[in-house]
């Protein structure tokens, strides 16, 4: 299809989508198609169950870039380690090395980094900034982790920095800037606040939490500035969005409300891509297409058919709708048939579907 | 009164959770156990398989004996601190500052914490009796991921906060969680191979690592079996590539598909899957449940399995099978 050809000339792909609808395996074919286009391509997963290695047949998967051989065309594959991110992370923006140890040896520092929301996101928003201009490549294709919902993906960077930046700093320094409460019925509320809230949790967590924060406060700065060059890049002309779904109205509808996401934040969105698509084309003499056939066969052909069509009709009407939701092109609808490859071979005839070369 | 149970619905996103959630809702009611359904995705699909358009914040009856409530984070924040602060004016102040939203927000475990919480208070009431009582809380949980972060989150936070009110609410949710006569989690899985990779592991986790009573894995969305092996083989080796031919080429593959990925599952798990059919009609209704409810129902409900004796917080972990 033209259209995606279109797509394999930008520079950055991000694939967007619920769990389940073969984000993963599409990432790796659009990967494969732009690496059959001449394009030195990378695809990077942050998927924690690392599926992507299922997809490319590979036991090792890690952060370095690992070449993916098929047929005579070549691209990287890389999966990104959370913690592994977030500890080069630290050590980068840093102001001094002991800074960095400080926050690497706090106990809730050890506990967050990997769980703290959207650190897998920011993360894979961090890698592809080194992918774009370290490595040099020409088409970076980002599987993104199976998010509910687009802001947890692309308002992490904001939200990391919003708590880090925000007064919680001196808020635990001086719990009463947590209400800006300067008059006297401020302190008395924030007095009983805070009695409350230790009770509640205990001394220890409070404290741990004051020392991680205020271990964070140098390095906002260099968050804030790294947070602007990635919303840069996912703005780009060069960059485009691709929703990946399943034809299953509940899929369509978690695409739909994606979509909604994206527009909203005038992300580019280039369309959808839909897997596992049954579309079986109606015959015009059932009859007459079964007639080589003999009883009970034939009736169970007809049968078959029949259920076969209403499932074709119901996908056909699902895209339908999700186009005209969003008003988003279908790029691609790839047939049902294929089962998820696990093998090179696999994927490249799945990238054969997807993108006929 | 028969001990409540709590069942947490998940798998990976569109396998099917939500109709799974609502069927078990349905033989829940049938069994005449008063039953709470607790949506916690905002897309509104468990409302509309009982022709609602929306579900609100307080449960609100479905049909006799069953309920339904939507959850979202935002409003268990809210009203977690606003129970916990017992002032109207203090809570305010709280819930109004920018570092309190953003700490919440952002911080691991906090809206899973206050979710299973808010179950705790729909299952053991107390004293207080603000809330009605349920027989079985069933939720439609996040992808499975989440609900590995969702159900170990107790456990974390017991050992992170040994004392205090905080601590004593997340011993209770653990014994809760660990109970396997009170709680079970449902997987709900497709025959494909990546989804039922991704079921045994998260089998393997939440049994193994967490403690949790898992019941036997449903199978959605599996082929009927149209064909014999004979017209199998007549069909396979017929030149005809029109439609009827290749829709026929297709069920079959998506048939072996099912028995091959249902032996996997089998073997790995040493347990039969739950098989639900694939159904042809043009959308899903409450027509559906029924038979769904009906195989769902013994399974998961009429079924005890043997006691074990919950385990303190901060214990060590138990490995194999609990």
């Amino acid at each position: 299809m033209q259209s995606i050809d279109a797509l394999l000339r930008k520079r950055l792909v991000v694939c967007v989508g619920c769990g389940g609808v073969g984000k993963t395996t599409t990432a790796a074919a659009l990967a494969l198609a732009g690496a059959q286009r001449g394009k030195r391509t990378a695809v990077i997963t942050v998927d924690p169950a690392r599926r992507l290695k299922d997809a490319l047949g590979l036991a090792t998967l890690s952060v370095e870039p690992h070449r993916v051989v098929v047929g005579d065309v070549h691209f990287d594959a890389l999966a990104l380690d959370t913690k592994h991110a977030f500890d080069a992370l630290i050590q980068r923006v840093a102001p001094t090395r002991a800074a960095a140890q400080r926050i690497l040896a706090n106990r809730l520092y050890q506990e967050l980094s990997t769980e703290l929301a959207g650190s897998a996101e920011y993360m894979a928003m961090e890698k592809l900034h080194e992918l774009l201009h370290l490595h040099r490549y020409q088409l970076v294709i980002v599987d993104t982790p199976p998010s509910a919902h687009v802001r947890d993906l692309l308002a992490a960077p904001n939200r990391l920095i919003n708590l880090l930046a925000s007064r919680a700093v001196s808020l635990l320094q001086a719990p009463a800037s947590l209400l800006g409460a300067g008059s006297i019925t401020g302190r008395v509320t924030v007095g009983a606040l805070l009695k409350v809230l230790q009770r509640w949790t205990g001394l220890d967590l409070l404290r741990d939490l004051a020392d991680f924060v205020t271990a964070f406060e140098h390095l906002t700065e260099g968050f804030t500035v790294r947070a602007e060059e990635i919303g840069r890049l996912l703005h780009a002309p060069s960059t485009a969005f691709v929703l990946v779904t399943s034809p299953d109205p509940h899929t369509a509808d978690l695409a739909a409300a994606f979509h909604r996401e994206l527009a909203a934040s005038k992300f580019p969105i280039a369309g959808i891509i839909a897997n596992r698509v049954v579309a079986f084309p109606r015959v015009r003499d059932q009859q007459a297409a079964v007639a080589g056939w003999d009883e009970p066969l034939r009736g169970r052909l007809l049968e078959n058919y029949a259920a076969l069509l209403r499932l074709s009709r119901r996908d056909r009407q699902t895209l339908r709708h999700l186009q005209d939701a969003t008003g988003a092109p279908l790029l691609a609808a790839v047939p049902a048939i294929t089962a998820a490859p696990t093998s090179l071979a696999g994927l490249a005839d799945f990238a054969q579907l997807l993108a006929p070369a | 009164m028969r001990q409540p149970r709590f069942i947490v619905v998940t798998g990976k996103g569109g396998v099917g959770k939500t109709v799974v959630t609502a069927a078990l809702g349905l033989a829940a009611a049938q069994r005449r156990r008063r039953a709470l359904i607790i949506e916690t995705a905002s897309d509104g699909s468990l409302a509309r398989l009982f022709g609602r358009s929306t579900l609100g914040p307080a449960p609100s009856r479905l049909q006799a004996e069953l309920d339904a409530v939507h959850v979202d984070a935002r409003d268990l924040v809210e009203q977690y601190f606003a129970r916990l602060l017992r002032f109207r004016w203090l809570s305010d102040r709280l819930l109004s500052s920018n570092t309190f939203n953003a700490l919440t927000a952002a911080a691991p475990g906090v809206t899973e914490f206050l979710l299973l919480e808010r179950v705790l208070q729909w299952i053991e009431p107390g004293l207080t009796g603000r809330h009605q009582r349920y027989e079985v809380v069933i939720v439609d949980a996040p992808a499975t991921g989440h609900v590995i972060k969702l159900l170990g989150t107790p456990r974390r936070l017991a050992a992170m906060v040994p004392a205090g009110p905080l601590g004593t609410t997340a011993g209770r949710l653990l014994q809760l969680l660990t109970d396997h006569q009170r709680t079970h989690v449902v997987l709900v899985s497709l025959p494909e191979d990546m989804v039922v990779r991704e079921t045994i592991e998260a089998y393997t986790t939440l049994r193994g690592d967490l403690g949790l009573h898992v019941c036997r894995p449903v199978l959605n969305r599996v082929f009927p079996s149209r064909f014999t092996a004979e017209d199998g083989q007549r069909i396979a080796a017929s030149p005809d590539t029109g439609p009827v031919v290749e829709a026929a080429r297709f069920t079959l593959a998506a048939r072996r598909e099912a028995e091959r990925t249902s032996a996997q599952l089998r073997r790995a798990l040493d347990e039969a899957p739950i098989e639900l059919p694939q159904l042809f009609g043009d959308e899903l209704g409450a027509a559906d449940l029924g038979p769904f409810a009906d195989v769902l129902g013994p399974v998961v409900l009429d079924h005890l399995p043997p006691r074990t004796t919950p385990r303190r917080a901060g214990g060590p972990r138990r490995g194999g099978s609990g």
